[in-house]
């Protein structure tokens, strides 16, 4: 609580400009399109990584970018912040072409990459004031900013410290604050909370609500369904290169209406033979069988009433039932029925 | 203004590196003091020579010759030479044979008799070369006096008081280097090599940690990463060389000569030779394999550079091999600068640092402009 309320402090000041320059943001997202991919395409030789992708970002959003490992988000990530070369295509950013005002995108965008890109070696203050001083903030200006930004992600206290002495999490704040300092209009988070204890990665989150809430647009990818689901407001899921479902939330789980999902608990200490999970997936209507833990998750056609055909194939295995669940479609559902594989894959 | 926040940022990470310090402070002045301290004979060109005994027998009769010799005697006593006449019955070259005198003379009106010993053959040829110098001055004296009495009274005379019957010549004009002197300058010549390595990791550095995105993202430009990054670690690396310098200079009385400004320029175009050569083999070679490359040639060069022990003369294959090593002709031209003076012996050698450093910098220009990322 105290945590919030010192954000909230900071970020009145932190964010005024823009908020006052764009009164559309006061009540969450407008109308303009802050990042704009037409057509965009990236080769590395013969393999495409991203293939003919089109997608807009608006000003507020927390846009949500979804996909398994290899699906092209990263290399759109990475050409999005000029890192990689564009192969076709086009990128705008607050209606520029980043490629011609590549000085201006840089200025309006701040990276959070997946691995922490911070100097071990260099204080807390140190790395954020070197970040935020390549991009023009000098003298008092940038001494006030990297304050702030610290501050922002709960580091006020541990200026002077170096990151090696830091938990994963202070780091992955630490990364945040790197990114932010310079007050960009647009942030990439890429997988921010990726392997950070419970308490880290809920401060996180609310951080980057509160971003949002001061008026930066931001895109955030995770393999974390639930985050996504919980902060995004709009989505895409990308596979193969290719944004294969876009939308909100609500939107995306009414892509799915016709799967429906059934959980079904089991003897933990149980060791379900292949052939239990094969003869699962031959049951009319399953479309798709897994175990995780102690947990099989069935998808299956909502229109085929095949509950009754599951259980007594489970009986017959001798499988002891503990727990039957029917699950509303969610994200993971949604991203599972679309691409056939699990986000995690 | 990027590129001096880079290269304060890249000045501050190093010093702050206390493995990059210990290699590039501790590491030379531990080997000076060692090397300098173990191998102090192997520099030394003169010989001590001292506790000379010379036995004599004067059988002479002729007045002057006796005069003369006891003037002799007098004046090379001066010189260390113990002159000791045997007593009534003693056998002088027994005495000799027996290591209790270093040579034996007898003095005869007919000339001298000598015997040296074959143990201390230098002293001996020393006192036997007196002698000689005495007969031959006395022979003159005897030969002038047939013709002007007079002047063979000033001769003999000066036979046997005239000091300095031994002069001390050098044999080479110019100073020459003692064991400390001679570290001082490898080892510094050789750490100032050794910026290579942190060079190479100067862009590499940044992909491995990461950082290389987010410098990436920046509104940074490719150049003024680099240049801000060659600019602090040469700052660095010349700090610690002037440190080990001054320190040899000053803590181990290191003999650096009477024009130390272009010794110290020349160090510098070697840093800025080594910082582009590391930067160059970095971008040729994938990652950890530019370290192992890198390693081998600076240990290589260091070899043939005489960064270990003096070579000596070299010639066909091996100074084929040699002048190939930027230690070896930075070396060679500071000798000279320090030792001789020559302080245009430095100017080829700045020359082939600053030449060769500018085309392998030019180098990694183009490479990293044309990569996609860092």
């Amino acid at each position: 609580m105290q945590r919030m309320n010192l954000c909230t402090d900071i970020g009145a000041s932190f964010f005024f400009t823009m908020r006052t320059t764009n009164p559309k943001w006061e009540t969450g997202v407008g109308s303009v399109n802050v990042l704009e991919i037409r057509n965009l395409t990236k080769k590395f030789d013969d393999f495409i990584a991203v293939d003919n992708m089109s997608l807009n970002v608006r000003e507020g959003e927390i846009f949500g970018f979804l996909g398994a490992n290899g699906a092209g988000k990263s290399t759109t990530i990475n050409m999005i912040s000029s890192l990689l070369r564009i192969t076709k295509g086009e990128i705008e950013l607050l209606g520029k072409n980043i490629v011609k005002h590549s000085h201006f995108a840089k200025m309006n965008i701040g990276i959070v990459p997946q691995d922490l890109a911070i100097y071990e070696d260099m204080t807390a203050y140190e790395n954020v004031k070197f970040f935020a001083g390549l991009y023009g903030l000098r003298g008092a200006l940038l001494k006030e900013r990297t304050e702030e930004a610290l501050a922002f992600v709960g580091l006020g206290d541990k200026h002077k410290s170096l990151p090696k002495n830091f938990s994963g999490g202070m780091k992955r704040r630490l990364n945040i604050a790197c990114a932010i300092a310079h007050r960009p209009k647009l942030i990439i988070m890429d997988e921010p909370t990726v392997g950070i204890d419970p308490h880290s990665r809920n401060y996180i989150l609310n951080s980057v609500k509160q971003l949002n809430e001061m008026g930066c647009t931001i895109i955030y990818t995770s393999h974390y369904m639930e985050e996504v689901e919980e902060i995004c407001t709009r989505i895409a899921i990308v596979d193969h290169g290719k944004i294969i479902a876009e939308g909100t939330k609500e939107q995306l789980k009414a892509i799915i209406t016709d799967t429906k999902e059934i959980w079904i608990g089991v003897k933990t200490d149980l060791d379900l033979g292949a052939s239990t999970l094969e003869e699962l997936k031959q049951v009319q209507g399953v479309t798709s069988v897994r175990m995780e833990e102690q947990m099989i998750k069935i998808h299956s056609k909502a229109e085929v009433n095949n509950l009754g055909r599951i259980l007594q194939q489970l009986i017959q295995d001798q499988v002891e039932i503990r727990t039957v669940e029917e699950q509303a479609p969610n994200l993971e559902t949604v991203f599972l029925t679309l691409t056939g594989r699990n986000l995690r894959d | 203004m990027n590129i001096w926040n880079i290269a304060v940022k890249e000045f501050k990470s190093d010093l702050r590196d206390k493995r990059t310090l210990f290699l590039m402070l501790v590491f030379p002045i531990v080997l000076m003091l060692i090397l300098g301290s173990a191998l102090t004979n192997a520099f030394t060109s003169g010989l001590s020579v001292d506790g000379m005994k010379l036995l004599y027998k004067n059988e002479a009769t002729a007045g002057e010759l006796v005069q003369a010799w006891e003037g002799f005697a007098q004046a090379i006593g001066q010189e260390g030479v113990e002159t000791t006449s045997v007593t009534e019955g003693a056998d002088g070259v027994k005495e000799v044979k027996e290591d209790n005198a270093t040579a034996y003379a007898v003095i005869r009106d007919s000339g001298i008799q000598f015997y040296g010993s074959s143990r201390h053959s230098i002293e001996s040829n020393i006192l036997q070369g007196m002698l000689t110098a005495f007969a031959d001055q006395y022979n003159l004296a005897a030969a002038a006096y047939r013709t002007d009495p007079e002047a063979a009274g000033q001769i003999l005379k000066q036979a046997g008081a005239q000091a300095g019957f031994v002069q001390e010549t050098g044999l080479e004009a110019d100073r020459k280097p003692g064991s400390m002197d001679y570290y001082a300058l490898v080892m510094s010549t050789m750490i100032a090599f050794y910026a290579a390595m942190s060079a190479s990791y100067l862009i590499r550095g940044e992909r491995l940690r990461k950082t290389a995105l987010r410098l990436s993202a920046a509104p940074l430009k490719k150049s003024e990463l680099f240049l801000g990054k060659v600019i602090g670690n040469t700052l660095i690396n010349v700090l610690c060389v002037m440190a080990v310098v001054l320190f040899s200079k000053f803590v181990f009385r290191a003999d650096w000569g009477d024009h130390m400004g272009i010794v110290l320029l020349a160090l510098l175009t070697e840093v800025i030779l080594a910082i582009s050569l590391g930067l160059a083999i970095s971008f040729i070679f994938k990652e950890s394999s530019s370290t192992a490359v890198l390693m081998i040639f600076a240990q290589v060069a260091s070899f043939f550079g005489g960064a270990y022990f003096p070579l000596g003369e070299l010639n066909g294959f091996m100074l084929a091999v040699a002048n190939a090593s930027p230690l070896y002709w930075i070396n060679s031209g500071m000798m000279k600068v320090i030792y001789n003076g020559d302080v245009q012996a430095a100017l080829p050698v700045i020359g082939l640092n600053v030449g060769i450093a500018a085309v392998l910098l030019v180098f990694s220009a183009i490479t990293i402009r044309r990569r996609e990322a860092l």
